[in-house]
């Protein structure tokens, strides 16, 4: 066994590691990264990139294929995607970086590093159907106004949820 | 009489109320019936922080539902719609599609492919259309200036809105807006997004980002923000008083969703039927200029 089938299976290596660009790219939604030149267009259409330079789409693309494995899955600010979609409007090569960006986060998720909001969301979806709690007070509230009361269920949400093992993924420690 | 499977999403119900108010209002009026469906789930969008699989498989659940309704759905969260409308194209692949039906038999459900999803302002476009819409005008609202949000899931990505609005020059919401009798601005930050889907996990830059808008919008002196996402206006109305503490004092601006005006052009009343008394932000200014000086 060399040294790269270790990283994978294991801790993640702290230099470059070819298997992470293979991982990555085993996934249909992440086809086409290859495809990337880096010429920016994307970081040029982010509106987070624009208010907070320190998230770049294009050098997140370049991480990937130079195979940072660690240093892009323990990035704090992959989290930071507010899913506009910009990334992919003028994107000359059609690369689905928001598509990529979601593979990233799955598995850093797996790794242990998803941030506590959306674990919570997803634990609210196998119990009420939505990501958020309901109680009396918001049943009150509805009622005041006329509005029929909420039905929704977790059960069949959770059944599938739990078929993928996204409910077993738990929450990175806040410090 | 058209009738849709009404998705209501996960926010819209339990935080935005005034949203399901005028929504389910303004289709009574309009002669859109909206079918409550108990079965109905988050749509999936936040699940693929987590897992894809996970985000697909809900999605192909809600839409399994609303099949076997017979029925197509109405979205009020354009990132529902969205993110239903892109499975149902990503199920057009046969081979994913029994891929995703062996899963949903777990829950005895199967997907064949026939579900059709649009979000609420497409729905009042293109079933409606700004004519009728016109001819349905009560209240005179001819001195608002108001600014069109189209919010990112509403444009993009593209596929999912064929035949709709261009995403680099979109106009359905500007003719909305006119078709209710108001008076649509142009501004420069039109295009950006409210950073809502980022702000559970670092409100910093989605403030920054709704700081941007809000001070564009002041500056062109903009009777208010018209919006058609719940999620957009929980930022730009919900958090205008932590943009205040953030960066300083500054003038209110009103926010409304699109049900809200056109429900208010409509004739609707604003309290019990549009839900005006539950912004955030006082909406004042718009009901005087609306010949509405106080609640009705």
């Amino acid at each position: 066994m060399d040294r790269r089938d270790n990283a994978s299976s294991s801790a993640p290596a702290l230099g470059p590691d070819a298997s992470f660009r293979r991982d990555v790219l085993r996934h249909e939604e992440a086809r086409g990264l290859y495809a990337c030149f880096s010429c920016g267009a994307c970081t040029a259409g982010c509106p987070i990139s624009e208010v907070f330079p320190e998230f770049s789409p294009r050098k997140l693309a370049k991480r990937v294929k130079l195979g940072l494995k660690r240093d892009v899955l323990e990035d704090p600010y992959i989290w930071r995607c507010t899913t506009c979609r910009g990334c992919e409007q003028h994107c000359p090569q059609n690369v689905r970086l928001y598509d990529i960006l979601n593979v990233l986060k799955n598995m850093a998720a797996e790794a242990g590093f998803a941030p506590p909001a959306w674990v919570e969301q997803t634990r609210w979806v196998m119990r009420t159907g939505l990501v958020y709690p309901r109680d009396a007070a918001l049943a009150k509230k509805r009622r005041a106004r006329s509005l029929p009361a909420l039905m929704s269920r977790g059960e069949q949400a959770e059944r599938l949820i739990a078929r993928t093992g996204a409910d077993k993924i738990k929450a990175r420690e806040e410090p | 009489m058209r009738r849709y499977a009404l998705y209501l999403g996960c926010t819209t119900p339990t935080q935005v109320i005034p949203y399901e108010l005028a929504s389910r209002w303004v289709c009574r009026a309009l002669g859109i019936e909206l079918v409550d469906l108990a079965e109905f789930t988050c749509c999936g969008m936040n699940q693929v922080n987590l897992s894809l699989e996970a985000g697909s498989l809900l999605a192909a659940m809600n839409l399994a539902h609303a099949e076997a309704k017979g029925l197509d759905i109405l979205a009020l969260c354009p990132a529902c719609a969205g993110t239903l409308a892109e499975e149902t194209e990503r199920l057009r692949d046969e081979g994913r599609r029994a891929r995703i039906n062996e899963a949903l038999a777990l829950v005895g459900l199967e997907y064949k492919g026939r579900a059709r999803v649009r979000h609420l302002s497409r729905v009042l476009y293109e079933d409606i259309g700004p004519e009728r819409i016109r001819a349905g005008v009560r209240r005179d609202l001819s001195a608002l200036r108001l600014a069109p949000h189209y919010g990112c899931h509403s444009l993009k990505p593209k596929s999912v809105f064929e035949g709709s609005d261009d995403p680099d020059d979109p106009r359905t919401l500007h003719e909305l807006i006119a078709a209710a009798g108001a008076r649509p601005l142009p501004y420069a930050t039109l295009p950006l997004c409210c950073g809502g889907k980022s702000f559970p996990v670092s409100p910093e830059p989605a403030l920054s980002l709704v700081r941007k808008k809000l001070d564009d919008l002041i500056g062109r002196r903009a009777d208010g923000l018209v919006v058609q996402c719940q999620t957009c206006y929980l930022m730009y109305s919900g958090q205008q008083k932590a943009v205040r503490e953030r960066f300083g004092d500054r003038p209110l601006v009103p926010v409304l969703l699109y049900p809200q005006l056109l429900g208010l052009a409509m004739g609707g009343d604003p309290v019990d039927d549009l839900g005006l008394d539950l912004s955030a932000v006082p909406l004042d200014g718009i009901l005087v200029k609306a010949g509405l000086a106080k609640w009705s």
